[in-house]
C-alpha cells in the first residue's frame, strides 16, 4: 500500500501546482538557492524558491541583529543560474524600522559577504509604501534580492498583501524576503517562514568571536515539513554549515505516515 | 503687454463686488500715503496715481481704498506670465505690471498676430485682467506702445514714426532724466531723435541713447526669459478642458511619444522632463520627473509621471479642467542608440528605470547606494549617495584585523545609544554586563579594544577617542560598542559642608551597531 503512495502524492501535488500556476520543483530545480546545509536543503526539497516570497522575522527582540545578519546572509549567496546578469539587491525600510533599529551598515555588509556595491537602500515613510515599492521592485526584473523590513510585527503585511508580494516575486522571477521586527501570527502567503535567533558562537582558540552562528527555526514551509538547526556563517566563503543541535533526528526522517506539521 | 490696473484687478477678482466703484490702491511715499494704483471708475474722477490720500478723501468721500502689496502683485504677474507660457517659451517679467512675450514664429500659430493679441485679451478679460498690447519689432517700441499708447500692431519699419508723437517716458528710462529734458522742452521721442547725439550723451548719459537705438532697432535687445527655454516640447490643447487624471495621463503618453521622436532625431534623451498643466482658469502647475539616463522610452516616462501623480496629484486641482498639456524636456543629454539583447530585458536598464520610478514616488535622496568614504569616524565612513546619480564604485571594505567574525556590524544605529549599568573587570578593559534599552547582557566574548581617534586635522582635537569592543552575550548576541571619556561637571559637597563643581573625565559607553 505504501509503496504508491509517494508517486500518487507527487503527482498530486504537481496537478495542484499546475492548477494554482505556481512553477514545480522540476521547473524551478536548477535555479533553487541551497543553503548548503543538506539537513535544510532537503526541507526545502533542494532549497530557497527563487522566484518566492519568504518571511524572516526574529525569534526574541534581542534577535534583531542576527535576523538582518540572516538576511544578508541569504542575499550575498551566490545564484546558483548560470548567466545570472541581476546582481543588485535592494533594501527597503519604513523610516520608523531604521530610526529604531539602524540601517544597514555598508563596511559590515561588505565584510559579511555582501558587497556594498550590489547593495541599494531606500526608505519610504510608511508601511504600505513598502509594500507598493517591494511588490515594484520584485516585479522590475532588475534586482536580484528585495529585502523588504516592516517595523514590529508588520501588520500592513497581512494575507492579502503577502499574496501580492509572491504574485510580483512569481511575475518579476526575483527573490523576496520580507523582514519583520517581531514575528506575526497573521497567516501570510510566504513560501516559508523562519524565526532566527542568534546563537553563541564556538569561539576560537584564542578565545575571539566565532564564526557567526544562527539557531534557525523554519515554522512554515508550503512544500515540506518544518524544523530547527543551528548554522554557522561563513563569511569568506559566503556559505553556511551545519551546526550539532544535540537534539532529536531532524524532522525529515520520520514515517511517511505521520501528518506533516504544516504552519500559517 | 501692459497689465494696466494690475493692482486694482487683483483685489477686485478677491472681491464679489461690481468693478465699476472707484478703487484705489495707497502706498506711503516720503511720509505720505499716495495713490499708488487706481481703476477706471476712480481714473474718471480725475485722480492721477502720486496724489496723496488725504487729497482724495477731501474730493471724493466715497472712495474704496486698499492698502497697496507689492509681493502680491509681483506673484499675480508671475502667475499671468506662468500662464503665457501657452503661448512661447520665452516670456519675460518687465516689472512691475508689464510682460515681454518673444512671439517670433507663434504668433502663426494662432493665426496672426492680430488674432493672438485678441486671444490674449479676451482670455485675460475673462480672468479679470485688464491688458494692453503692443507687438513690434523692438522690444522698447512694444513696451512704448502698450503703456503710452493705445496699444496695437507697429508694422515691421514704421517703429521711429510710432515712436516719433510719444514721450520720452516710454523708453523705459529713468524718471529723473525725463524731468530734465521735459525742463529743456524736450518732450517728444521725436524731439530727441532728431537732436546731435553727443551733447545728449553728455548731458543726460550714456543709457538714454542706448534706449532709444534699441527702441528704434538698431541696437539688439533680446528678452530675458523667465524660465529656461526647453530645447524639446510637445503640447497639446483641447476645445474642451479636460480634468480626469486618466485623460491627464492619456495626454501625457502621447505627448511622450511625440517628444521621443523628437528627440531620437538629434540622439538626444532627457534627463529632467517636466508635465506642466494649464488649468482653464489660468492656474498653471508644473510636475517635474528626473532620470538617472537619458531617457527616450514613452512608455517609461508614462510610468515616471504615474509615480509622481501618485505623489502630488492631490494638490493640482483641476478645477474646471485643463485646457491645455505640454511635455518638455528640459534637460537632455546625448543618448546613443543601443543594439538591444534581442527580446532579453537588460536589467541594467531595468535597474536604472526602477531607481527613477521610485525616485519619482518617494524623492530622489531616499534611494541611494553606499560608497566608502576614506575617513576613521565608522558613521563617516559610508556616504549616501542618491542611486540615480553615477557614482564612483565603492571599494570593498578590507578585513585586516585576524578574527574569525566580521569586524564591523551589519547594522548601524542612527546615533550611537548610552548602554548603563557597565561593570567591568579591568579598568580599561571590556564590560562584563550592561543594560541597554531596559534588559541586561551579561557578555561571554569581547574582542578590543579597537581605538578609533577623532580626525585631529580636521581640528576635532578636543573630542576623546572611542575604544570599540566587539562583544558577544551568552545567548549569543553580538553588538558593537565602545567607550569614550567625556568631560562631566558635577557638584561636590566638602567635608566642611560647601558645594565645589568638579570637572572630570568620565567613562560613557554607547551601543553603536549590531552584528550578525
Amino acid at each position: 500500500m505504501t509503496a504508491g503512495k509517494p508517486a500518487t502524492l507527487d503527482r498530486l501535488r504537481q496537478e495542484v501546482a499546475r492548477i494554482e500556476g505556481v512553477p514545480t520543483t522540476m521547473e524551478t530545480g536548477d535555479r533553487l538557492r541551497p543553503l548548503g546545509v543538506a539537513a535544510i536543503d532537503a526541507v526545502l526539497q533542494g532549497g530557497l524558491m527563487p522566484a518566492a516570497l519568504h518571511e524572516i522575522a526574529p525569534a526574541r527582540m534581542t534577535d534583531l541583529g542576527a535576523t538582518c545578519g540572516f538576511a544578508v546572509a541569504l542575499a550575498a549567496r551566490p545564484a546558483p543560474a548560470r548567466g545570472e546578469k541581476r546582481r543588485e539587491v535592494l533594501w527597503i525600510q519604513t523610516d520608523f524600522a531604521a530610526l529604531e533599529s539602524g540601517r544597514p551598515y555598508g563596511p559590515g555588509c561588505d565584510l559579511f559577504g555582501l558587497p556594498t556595491r550590489r547593495l541599494l537602500l531606500l526608505t519610504v515613510p510608511r508601511p504600505v509604501d513598502l509594500l507598493w515599492a517591494m511588490e515594484e521592485a520584485l516585479r522590475s526584473r532588475a534586482l536580484a534580492t528585495v529585502i523588504g523590513e516592516l517595523p514590529q510585527d508588520g501588520t500592513a503585511a497581512d494575507l492579502t498583501a503577502t499574496r501580492r508580494l509572491t504574485l510580483a516575486a512569481r511575475e518579476g522571477d526575483s527573490l523576496g524576503l520580507l523582514l519583520r521586527h517581531q514575528s506575526s501570527p497573521l497567516t501570510s502567503s510566504a513560501e516559508t517562514r523562519w524565526q532566527v535567533a542568534a546563537a553563541p558562537s564556538r569561539p576560537d582558540r584564542f578565545g575571539g568571536l566565532g564564526c557567526t552562528a544562527f539557531a534557525l527555526s523554519l515554522t512554515k514551509n508550503r512544500r515540506g515539513p518544518t524544523g530547527r538547526w543551528l548554522v554557522a556563517w561563513d563569511h569568506h566563503e559566503c556559505a553556511f554549515s551545519a551546526l550539532s543541535l544535540g537534539v532529536a533526528a531532524a524532522a525529515v526522517d520520520r514515517p511517511d505516515r505521520t501528518p506533516l506539521v504544516r504552519a500559517g | 503687454m501692459w497689465l494696466r490696473r494690475l493692482s486694482t484687478d487683483r483685489i477686485e477678482r478677491r472681491s464679489s463686488a461690481p468693478g465699476d466703484a472707484p478703487l484705489i490702491v495707497v502706498e506711503p511715499v516720503k511720509g505720505a500715503l499716495r495713490i499708488a494704483a487706481l481703476n477706471d471708475a476712480a481714473a474718471a474722477l480725475g485722480l492721477t496715481p502720486g496724489l496723496p490720500l488725504a487729497d482724495a478723501r477731501a474730493r471724493y468721500t466715497s472712495l474704496q481704498v486698499a492698502q497697496a502689496e507689492l509681493e502680491a502683485d509681483r506673484a499675480l504677474l508671475v502667475a499671468v506670465a506662468d500662464w503665457c507660457d501657452r503661448y512661447t517659451p520665452l516670456v519675460g517679467l518687465d516689472a512691475p505690471d508689464g510682460l515681454l512675450l518673444d512671439i517670433t514664429g507663434c504668433a502663426h500659430l494662432f493665426g496672426g498676430e492680430r488674432a493672438m493679441a485678441h486671444d490674449v485679451m479676451l482670455r485675460l478679460a475673462r480672468q479679470g485682467l485688464q491688458a494692453r498690447i503692443g507687438i513690434a519689432g523692438t522690444v522698447g517700441c512694444a513696451s512704448a506702445v502698450a503703456r503710452f499708447s493705445k496699444g496695437g500692431i507697429v508694422p515691421p519699419g514704421e517703429e521711429t514714426a510710432t515712436l516719433a508723437p510719444l514721450p520720452p517716458l516710454a523708453l523705459r528710462i529713468d524718471p529723473e532724466i525725463t524731468r530734465l529734458l521735459a525742463q529743456t522742452g524736450l518732450r517728444r521721442i521725436a524731439d530727441l531723435a532728431t537732436r546731435p547725439r553727443a551733447p545728449l550723451a553728455a548731458r543726460y548719459g550714456q543709457d538714454l541713447l542706448r534706449r532709444l537705438d534699441r527702441a528704434f532697432g538698431i541696437e539688439d535687445e533680446s528678452i530675458t526669459p523667465r524660465l529656461p527655454v526647453p530645447p524639446y516640447v510637445a503640447e497639446r490643447r483641447f476645445p474642451d478642458p479636460i480634468g480626469r487624471e486618466d485623460d491627464v495621463l492619456g495626454t501625457v503618453a502621447q505627448l511622450a511619444q511625440e517628444l521621443c521622436v523628437l528627440m531620437e532625431r538629434r540622439g538626444e534623451g532627457a534627463r529632467h522632463i517636466q508635465t506642466a498643466l494649464f488649468r482653464a482658469d489660468g492656474k498653471v502647475y508644473r510636475i517635474d520627473a528626473g532620470a538617472g539616463q537619458p531617457l527616450r522610452d514613452p512608455e517609461r516616462i508614462r510610468r515616471l509621471f504615474l509615480e509622481r501623480f501618485a505623489v502630488v496629484g492631490d494638490a493640482c486641482d483641476p478645477g474646471f479642467g485643463y485646457d491645455m498639456i505640454r511635455l518638455s524636456a528640459l534637460v537632455a543629454d546625448r543618448m546613443d542608440p543601443v543594439q538591444s539583447g534581442l527580446g532579453a530585458p537588460d536589467p541594467q536598464a531595468a535597474l536604472t528605470h526602477l531607481i527613477d520610478r521610485l525616485g519619482a514616488r518617494f524623492g530622489r535622496q531616499r534611494i541611494a547606494r553606499l560608497v566608502t568614504q576614506d575617513k576613521h569616524i565608522p558613521e563617516a565612513a559610508v556616504a549616501m549617495v542618491p542611486a540615480a546619480h553615477q557614482a564612483s564604485p565603492s571599494t570593498p571594505w578590507e578585513d585586516e584585523q585576524d578574527s574569525l567574525a566580521p569586524i564591523r556590524p551589519t547594522r548601524m544605529l542612527a546615533t550611537p545609544e548610552r548602554i548603563d549599568g557597565v561593570l567591568n573587570e579591568v579598568p580599561d578593559g571590556a564590560p562584563v554586563r550592561f543594560t541597554w534599552r531596559d534588559a541586561f547582557y551579561h557578555v561571554a566574548i569581547a574582542e578590543g579594544p579597537e581605538r578609533i581617534a577623532p580626525e585631529w586635522w580636521r581640528g576635532e582635537s578636543n573630542v576623546h577617542p572611542r575604544d570599540y569592543f566587539r562583544i558577544e552575550t551568552g545567548d549569543g548576541f553580538r553588538a558593537w560598542i565602545f567607550r569614550q571619556d567625556r568631560l562631566c561637571k558635577f557638584k561636590q559637597i566638602q567635608d566642611d559642608g560647601t558645594e565645589k563643581d568638579v570637572v572630570e573625565l568620565k567613562a560613557h559607553w554607547f551601543l553603536h551597531g549590531l552584528m550578525a
